[in-house]
């Protein structure tokens, strides 16, 4: 009897001291597998690129000297490099607004119960899985070269035709087309949003004289104002990153119009061989992006409404 | 059951070992898909005759350059490479040593007596013969000659004749039409071809511009004249067709762009783009630009080995067979220009394998070319998309600059290029 007892309490103790274990290492364990390929992949070239910044470092040579600041001196003087960083913003500060106006504006028309809307939304979904593809760049290239669709619509409707690709703003408003396109995944997200916005605020409103529009910018925009800044911000860090379409359908032309820094990252460090300049740049873009997600997060007080007790974020 | 699966699953792994043990050799190239096929052709027959597996990748030009500086710049390039002439100066490490393997270290499986001395010479670096050259090039015109005929003309054989050509296809055919079509880089190897045939200088010789930024803006001028004349399409115009190159371009598969300035060694890909009777000749060097045979030819390509190649015994045996033996010869024929190699010359010539346009072409460039080309030439800083030759010639097509503003910049972008 006292031998059993004192096996039981073994066992007690035993299964204890694996669930102390449990409690202190096995979330760390399970996590392992993503923190070593995070530390291999993430960590790692983001301290590198650091402190490739600082050097000469060229894709065959290796770095060879210490430069200092000379890389991003170069990247805030030289004239190709200004280019791309006016054309970046330009080009985040074309595509973020329009997208997300563009896909509120959408997600609020399929917020109403209509015929067919399950298709609806399935058909202004698909833009946002194809939209990232080499195949769809290559096809945006053909709609609008000279003798593409868009011009021959044109033509059919008595239009001059446009050189879309060779014009310097056009390109780059058909790069940024291309971005707002794919608004798929933001308005599923507001559309989820407008679901969520009680029917009863809108009867009181209405019983109160407010018209739609007056409803739609005091009840709706507040309420889903959470979804509107995460939209927001993971738009902007997208919008900052943005390669594969300007590499596709202009490759940065015509005279460097659609040339993003991400193109000057791919160009200076695979073409150029200048992997310190590179680095350089990509640190730009880094804390340029870093720049504004702060912004963005500090002006949240002001306008973005959370249900929690104190009513903001 | 688990016995059954059990021996299932034990032999799938042998035979993955086995698959891992028996080692193979991999090859890479660029081209059309003339070239695509005629290789893979050759690759099969020598695993035939050796038994040595050889996997293949191979794409069109575009992009391929950045691809491969990637992968010799972290030793994982293929095993054996078809290389760009200016790579074997390029692609060498901190301490100056090349990428590629030294192939005198294999002479005794490749046979080099094939190759004449002064081939061998342009790919030797350091003292190190880092490629096989497989074929000389360089560039000439080549006509749509229907399109030319449409417009009543025969093809041009002087410069004035295809400077008055430029109206005349606008009035007669319509203002899309253009006698010739040219790229960024075209513009750039006829403008040098232009001031060589005027002055007769090598555009660089040790590593020092040898012409005066008045001459090269008289370069300048005359691709403008071209431009001005109606004879070549604008940098908007081209970019606006939307095409990755030349021969992928509609308007001159249609033969709306009736004429090319090419490597002899690639314009059967332009010729094989064209739509259905459509006539496609090589044109003749004009006599009347100046006093001189200027233009230059160089190795159009090369085939090496790479430092980082396991089986550097084996990949010899690849280029060997690739380019001296009889049934490589048969199959490569002239799908990589005229072949440098003699043997595989003299059999391709007496059993008839040379593409009849390629040999004439080439036959003219030898004949014509006297001026010599500086690897810098096709520096990635001066050639790339993004590069000093885009920047002059666009600029100067846009409007951004004048022919003295383009010239300058020429000049310092090459200067820089050229550590002077």
């Amino acid at each position: 009897m006292t031998n059993g007892s004192s096996a039981v309490r073994s066992d007690l103790r035993k299964k204890r001291r694996f669930s102390k274990l449990e409690q202190g290492y096995m979330g760390f364990i399970l996590i392992l597998p993503w923190l070593i390929g995070f530390c291999i992949f993430k960590l790692y070239p983001f301290i590198s690129s650091l402190i490739y910044s600082f050097t000469d470092y060229d894709l065959f040579k290796g770095a060879q000297n210490f430069v200092g600041f000379e890389n991003y001196i170069d990247a805030f003087t030289k004239s190709k490099n200004v280019k791309a960083l006016q054309v970046t913003f330009a080009y985040a500060f074309m595509t973020v607004p329009l997208k997300l106006i563009f896909a509120l504006f959408i997600a609020y028309i399929l917020n109403f119960k209509i015929k067919g809307v399950g298709l609806f939304r399935t058909a202004y979904y698909v833009p946002s899985i194809l939209g990232g593809s080499v195949a769809i760049a290559v096809l945006w290239r053909a709609l609008f070269k000279s003798d593409g669709v868009i011009n021959t619509i044109l033509a059919m409707l008595g239009f001059d035709s446009i050189n879309f690709l060779a014009d310097r703003s056009w390109a780059l408003f058909i790069i940024c087309l291309l971005r707002v396109w794919q608004f798929g995944s933001a308005m599923v997200l507001f559309l989820a949003a407008l679901k969520g916005v009680p029917e009863d605020l809108y009867e009181a409103a209405s019983i109160d004289g407010a018209s739609k529009s007056r409803q739609f910018l005091s009840i709706t925009i507040p309420i889903i104002s959470p979804v509107i800044f995460y939209n927001l911000v993971t738009q902007l860090v997208q919008a900052f990153q943005e390669f594969n379409g300007p590499y596709i359908i202009t490759n940065g032309g015509p005279r460097n119009a659609t040339t993003l820094i991400s193109l000057i990252v791919y160009n200076s460090a695979f073409k150029d061989y200048k992997v310190g300049l590179s680095s350089a740049m990509a640190w730009v873009m880094f804390v340029i992006t870093t720049i504004f997600t702060i912004i963005a997060f500090a002006s949240q007080k002001k306008w973005v409404y959370y249900s929690d007790d104190d009513g903001r974020g | 059951m688990k016995k059954l699966i059990a021996c299932v699953l034990t032999l799938v792994l042998a035979v993955s070992a086995v698959g891992a043990m028996a080692e193979g050799l991999t090859f890479s190239w660029w081209g059309g898909d003339a070239r695509h096929e005629a290789t893979q052709a050759a690759v099969a027959a020598f695993t035939e005759a050796t038994g040595v597996t050889v996997e293949n990748t191979y794409s069109a030009w575009s992009g391929w350059e950045d691809k491969m500086s990637q992968y010799f710049a972290s030793d994982s390039a293929f095993d054996v490479n078809q290389v760009n002439w200016n790579w074997l100066f390029s692609f060498v490490d901190g301490e100056g040593k090349s990428k590629m393997y030294d192939l005198n270290q294999v002479a005794d499986i490749i046979d080099l007596t094939q190759f004449a001395d002064a081939a061998l010479a342009q790919c030797t670096v350091n003292g190190e013969l880092l490629a096989i050259p497989v074929s000389m090039t360089g560039r000439i015109f080549y006509w749509n000659e229907t399109t030319w005929q449409k417009a009543g003309l025969e093809t041009p054989k002087t410069l004035a004749e295809l400077m008055a050509a430029g109206q005349i296809f606008a009035e007669k055919l319509g203002d899309e039409y253009y006698p010739l079509a040219l790229g960024t880089y075209d513009k750039m190897i006829l403008m040098v071809h232009y001031l060589e045939c005027k002055y007769g200088t090598d555009w660089v010789t040790d590593n020092k511009l040898n012409y005066t930024v008045e001459q090269i803006a008289e370069g300048v001028q005359f691709i403008q004249d071209l431009e001005d004349a109606h004879v070549i399409p604008s940098a908007e115009t081209l970019i606006g067709d939307g095409a990755d190159s030349l021969d992928k371009n509609p308007k001159w598969m249609d033969g709306v762009y009736a004429g090319i300035w090419e490597w002899d060694s690639s314009a059967s890909k332009f010729g094989a783009a064209l739509s259905d009777g459509q006539n496609f000749v090589v044109g003749e060097y004009f006599t009347d630009i100046g006093e001189f045979q200027g233009g230059f030819t160089k190795v159009s390509l090369a085939l090496c080995i790479a430092n980082s190649a396991a089986d550097k015994q084996t990949a010899a045996q690849l280029i060997e067979f690739l380019l001296n033996s009889d049934e490589g010869a048969r199959l490569m024929n002239s799908q990589r220009g005229i072949p440098l190699s003699a043997k595989a010359n003299a059999l391709c010539q007496t059993e008839g394998l040379l593409d009849p346009m390629v040999a004439e072409a080439n036959g003219k460039v030898i004949a014509w070319c006297k001026n010599g080309l500086d690897p810098q030439f096709e520096a990635a800083a001066l050639k790339n998309s993004d590069g000093v030759y885009a920047d002059a010639f666009d600029g100067l097509s846009y409007g951004d600059y004048d022919v003295e503003e383009a010239a300058e910049v020429l000049v310092e972008g090459i200067n820089e290029v050229l550590g002077a």
